[in-house]
């Protein structure tokens, strides 16, 4: 099983922080620069959606989650001088802010699990679903979620990246501080490790 | 549920979590540049110095280190070191790593060969600098992640060996800072540590036995280097690169080569 997962997955739901604006983000990268404050309040509020869920990912708290990625906001700001012309921002930022994460999540004192947990009161897609379908949709979702707050650090991020703040393989290199070709693979043991837990947890239950 | 996941189903629980995931509940951005504010006036004057006074005080140590600088070279190496020291935290260690053994005639690097300083700073992404005093370095590495450029000065007339045979001088660049509130300096015992003048600015000159400095990352952190020569280095800043220089030469000849950096 190389590949475990196809690449269909859905999009287009979170646009408001999610698209790609490499134009824009550039011109207001350089604007924050040269000083303008408001211009990096922008970028700020772009992206301050992008960066909690990925702080989240990590601390497994919201509060915990909030503060790492205004630290992680923080400390992007002073290192702009730093920032390479033309590089896209956004995984830029959030590799400063998952490393915010990752500290803090240290210094609390390392745990096998993190608290990872999600509203389950959103209608969303499901109102298309009948109750029995809806009820095993949310079945799912809880079998996946506490399998993923069993995973490792590295692989719980390189999921979220992929599925939950829908970069492209580029911007997950990037975010992740590895080589493009490592991507692919790093994504796919992930998986393959989620399912195994997953599984695990099938057979006890069931 | 008896059975696994199917690939779909996997793939189709996890875009369902992200969409539920929490989202911030208010704009960051007013305690973002709260926390912008706080870090700035973090800076060692500013619960010392008015704003308002930071331009004429900074003239009149301009002119005393001209001053300084016209009477005698002692004086300015006493001077900067002063003044570098208001920015300078140092650790001390009681035990540093051993150097790298340097038992046999081959001295390898790593990382990948450049063949020239335009192509390393093609691959670095920040300009890789030279100093022209010690001419064509013979080789250079670029290391990835982090990324970090070697320039190797095999034997050159007039520079004394090293602990490593066959070279002469290092002169290794990588993003990194040394100013702000702290040159960690994780110095061993026998380390001596010493501010000198540089090209407007200050540079650290480490004698003895170094072993390791320490420096900030790009992202903040805190990261500890290893000297590859455990001999006498020079290390600046400019730009947000931190430059190093290892050789066995004096501090006035390390300063006069480093000065050479276009």
């Amino acid at each position: 099983m190389r590949e475990p997962l196809g690449r269909t997955v859905v999009r287009g739901m979170r646009t408001d922080s999610l698209e790609g604006r490499p134009a824009e983000d550039a011109v207001l990268v350089e604007r924050a620069q040269h000083g303008d404050t408001d211009a990096y309040g922008e970028l700020v509020r772009r992206y301050q959606a992008l960066a909690t869920r990925t702080a989240y990912v990590i601390t497994g708290t919201s509060a915990e989650a909030e503060d790492a990625a205004q630290d992680g906001f923080t400390k992007a700001y002073f290192a702009l001088d730093r920032f390479r012309t033309g590089a896209p921002f956004r995984p830029w930022l959030l590799r400063i802010v998952a490393n915010e994460a990752k500290n803090r999540r240290k210094a609390l004192g390392r745990r096998p699990t993190v608290d990872l947990s999600v509203a389950e009161d959103r209608p969303s897609g499901d109102t298309a679903l009948s109750p029995e379908a809806a009820a095993l949709a949310g079945e799912r979702r809880e079998l996946v979620l506490g399998a993923l707050r069993k995973l490792r650090e590295e692989d719980r991020l390189v999921i979220a990246y992929r599925y939950f703040m829908d970069l492209s393989e580029a911007e997950m290199a990037e975010a992740l501080g590895v080589a493009r070709g490592t991507v692919k693979s790093r994504l796919s043991r992930a998986l393959v490790r989620l399912r195994e837990v997953a599984s695990g947890e099938v057979t006890r239950d069931g | 549920m008896g059975k696994t996941l199917s690939d779909r189903e996997l793939e189709q629980a996890l875009t369902e979590i992200g969409e539920r995931l929490p989202q911030p509940t208010r704009d960051m951005w007013p305690a973002v540049r709260e926390r912008i504010d706080k870090r700035r006036a973090r800076s060692w004057w500013a619960p010392v110095v008015p704003r308002g006074l930071l331009a004429p005080i900074a003239a009149t140590l301009a002119v005393l280190l001209v001053v300084a600088l016209a009477l005698t070279p002692d004086l300015v190496a006493r001077a900067a070191e002063i003044l570098g020291l208001r920015g300078i935290q140092i650790f001390r260690v009681t035990a540093t790593p051993s150097p790298a053994p340097t038992t046999g005639a081959v001295v390898t690097f790593t990382g990948q060969r450049a063949a020239s300083v335009e192509e390393a700073s093609r691959v670095a992404g920040f300009p890789v600098r030279a100093p022209t005093a010690l001419g064509t370095p013979d080789e250079i590495y670029v290391d990835a992640a982090p990324v970090r450029i070697t320039l190797v000065y095999r034997s050159r007339q007039g520079m004394p060996a090293t602990a490593l045979p066959g070279i002469s001088a290092l002169v290794v660049e990588f993003r990194g800072r040394l100013d702000q509130a702290v040159v960690g300096k994780t110095a061993g015992p026998e380390t001596h540590l010493e501010s000198v003048p540089l090209n407007g600015g200050v540079a650290t000159w480490l004698s003895g036995q170094p072993h390791q400095f320490s420096y900030f990352d790009p992202n903040g952190n805190f990261q500890a280097e290893t000297l590859r020569l455990a001999g006498n280095t020079l290390l600046w800043e400019a730009g947000g690169i931190t430059y190093r220089l290892e050789a066995q030469v004096t501090k006035e000849e390390a300063v006069r080569i480093a000065s050479t950096i276009p």
